[in-house]
């Protein structure tokens, strides 16, 4: 059966671009353009996996990350931070916080993502 | 003289005339008291009383403070413009990434969707895809100039084999040699260990060596890439055919934006960051890199890391 991803990405180009990459390598995908709506489809949507972006209007990512995490029904959804800042303490504080992978998208092709997605979705 | 204290250079960064550049301004001091403690000598074994010699000496002190002081204001409003500087690259680095990133994830869509497309149309994508990648290495490269000048190039702790690196980075160079017809030649230990470093910062290096050697090998060229190692460390060497580095330059290779005449002759892109960038963070790592070069025959680039667990 197909995977379920949920997209929190506030820019819609970069929204419209990966959801339309990961329908074509035949995920199913859901999409939120700012944390208060990713937070809701998270519980509403049951992803197997969600990509989050950290500058987000509304609730930022790592409010949404710690949320998540914090919520018995979405806690074991893996979240693969997939964002533009890349200092140190951003990619620490992920961890912290439980990400299981963290992506600086501008260093990453589609199809590397979709590879972090697979790779991420096996050690589930 | 004057171009080694870089007088003119400081006052021309400043916007200030020649005579309050930091340097004249330092040197004017040391005359200043030379000069004072000589009359000062002088007006001891002259007038064989105190007073003179502390009313001269506290005269000098008071024009040493003055000038000390316009000094320092101008150090201040040095560090100033460089901090200035470096958080304008920092700044309009973060925000070009959004529309790159855009830019490139849509190009490598249209390409997804595109297998069938004529040669030509097709073509023009995979030139985009490639002038977008670019681009955002260019981005990469401001960003780690400004954090190497803030003093924040921080290296990650992870471990990593630096083999499946340098192929993933062949690989994102595969279709620009395909279009040169450069072969590139892999070779490796076949028990390399991991290590304990930094993967993009890795790749960062491997990608800049990598794109160098693409960029100044001429059409049908070779680039052997030979990955060795013992028990303290792994030596990395990329070789190529290339247009090389004139011995008269070869010292300035690795300072910041320093590219070589013919390098500017035989490419007019390139930032001459690329070399600086893989120094630093090698040194960062305790490593060393140093290179063999002849011009018109090509260039060898070796590094070589510390094994650490």
């Amino acid at each position: 059966m197909s995977k379920k991803i949920l997209v929190i990405e506030d820019e819609i180009y970069l929204q419209n671009t990966l959801s339309e990459f990961l329908e074509n390598e035949k995920f199913v995908v859901a999409k939120a353009l700012d944390g208060e709506k990713g937070l809701e489809m998270a519980k509403s949507e049951k992803p197997d996996l969600i990509l989050l972006d950290i500058v987000l209007p509304k609730k930022n990512g790592y409010e949404v990350l710690d949320e998540i995490k914090k919520d018995e029904k979405t806690k074991n959804i893996p979240v693969i931070l997939l964002t533009n800042l890349e200092s140190p303490e951003d990619i620490e504080k992920a961890f912290e916080k439980g990400a299981s992978t963290y992506l600086v998208k501008s260093n990453y092709k589609l199809e590397d993502i979709v590879e972090k997605i697979k790779e991420t979705l096996k050690d589930k | 003289m004057f171009n080694d204290l870089n007088i003119k250079r400081q006052a021309e960064e400043l916007g200030v005339s020649v005579w309050r550049a930091p340097s004249f301004l330092f040197l004017v001091m040391g005359v200043i008291i030379i000069f004072a403690m000589t009359a000062i000598y002088y007006f001891s074994k002259k007038y064989d009383s105190p007073e003179v010699v502390v009313i001269a000496e506290s005269l000098v002190v008071s024009i040493i403070f003055i000038i000390g002081n316009s000094i320092i204001k101008l150090m201040d409003q040095m560090a100033k413009l460089n901090k200035m500087k470096t958080e304008f690259i920092s700044v309009a680095s973060h925000q070009l990434r959004t529309p790159l990133t855009a830019i490139k994830w849509e190009t490598e869509l249209l390409l997804s969707k595109s297998k069938d497309l004529p040669a030509k149309p097709r073509g023009g994508i995979e030139n985009i895809n490639i002038l977008s990648t670019r681009m955002n290495d260019l981005v990469n490269d401001l960003l780690n100039v400004a954090r190497i000048d803030q003093k924040i190039l921080i290296l990650e702790k992870e471990t990593v084999d630096l083999g499946k690196i340098t192929e993933n980075s062949i690989k994102n160079f595969l279709f620009l040699a395909g279009k040169k017809g450069i072969e590139i030649e892999f070779q490796k230990n076949p028990s390399l260990p991991e290590f304990i470093s930094d993967r993009e910062k890795l790749k960062t290096i491997v990608e800049n060596l990598l794109s160098n050697s693409l960029k100044y090998t001429p059409d049908k060229g070779k680039i052997v890439i030979k990955i060795e190692n013992d028990e303290q460390e792994i030596i990395f060497s990329i070789r190529d055919n290339g247009v090389g580095i004139p011995s008269n330059q070869q010292a300035q290779i690795f300072t910041k934006f320093f590219r070589s005449d013919n390098a500017v002759k035989y490419q007019t892109g390139g930032t001459g960051l690329g070399l600086f960038i893989a120094k630093e963070i090698i040194n960062k790592m305790n490593g060393k890199i140093w290179f063999e070069s002849e011009e018109n025959k090509g260039t060898i680039f070796t590094f070589s890391l510390p094994i650490t667990n």
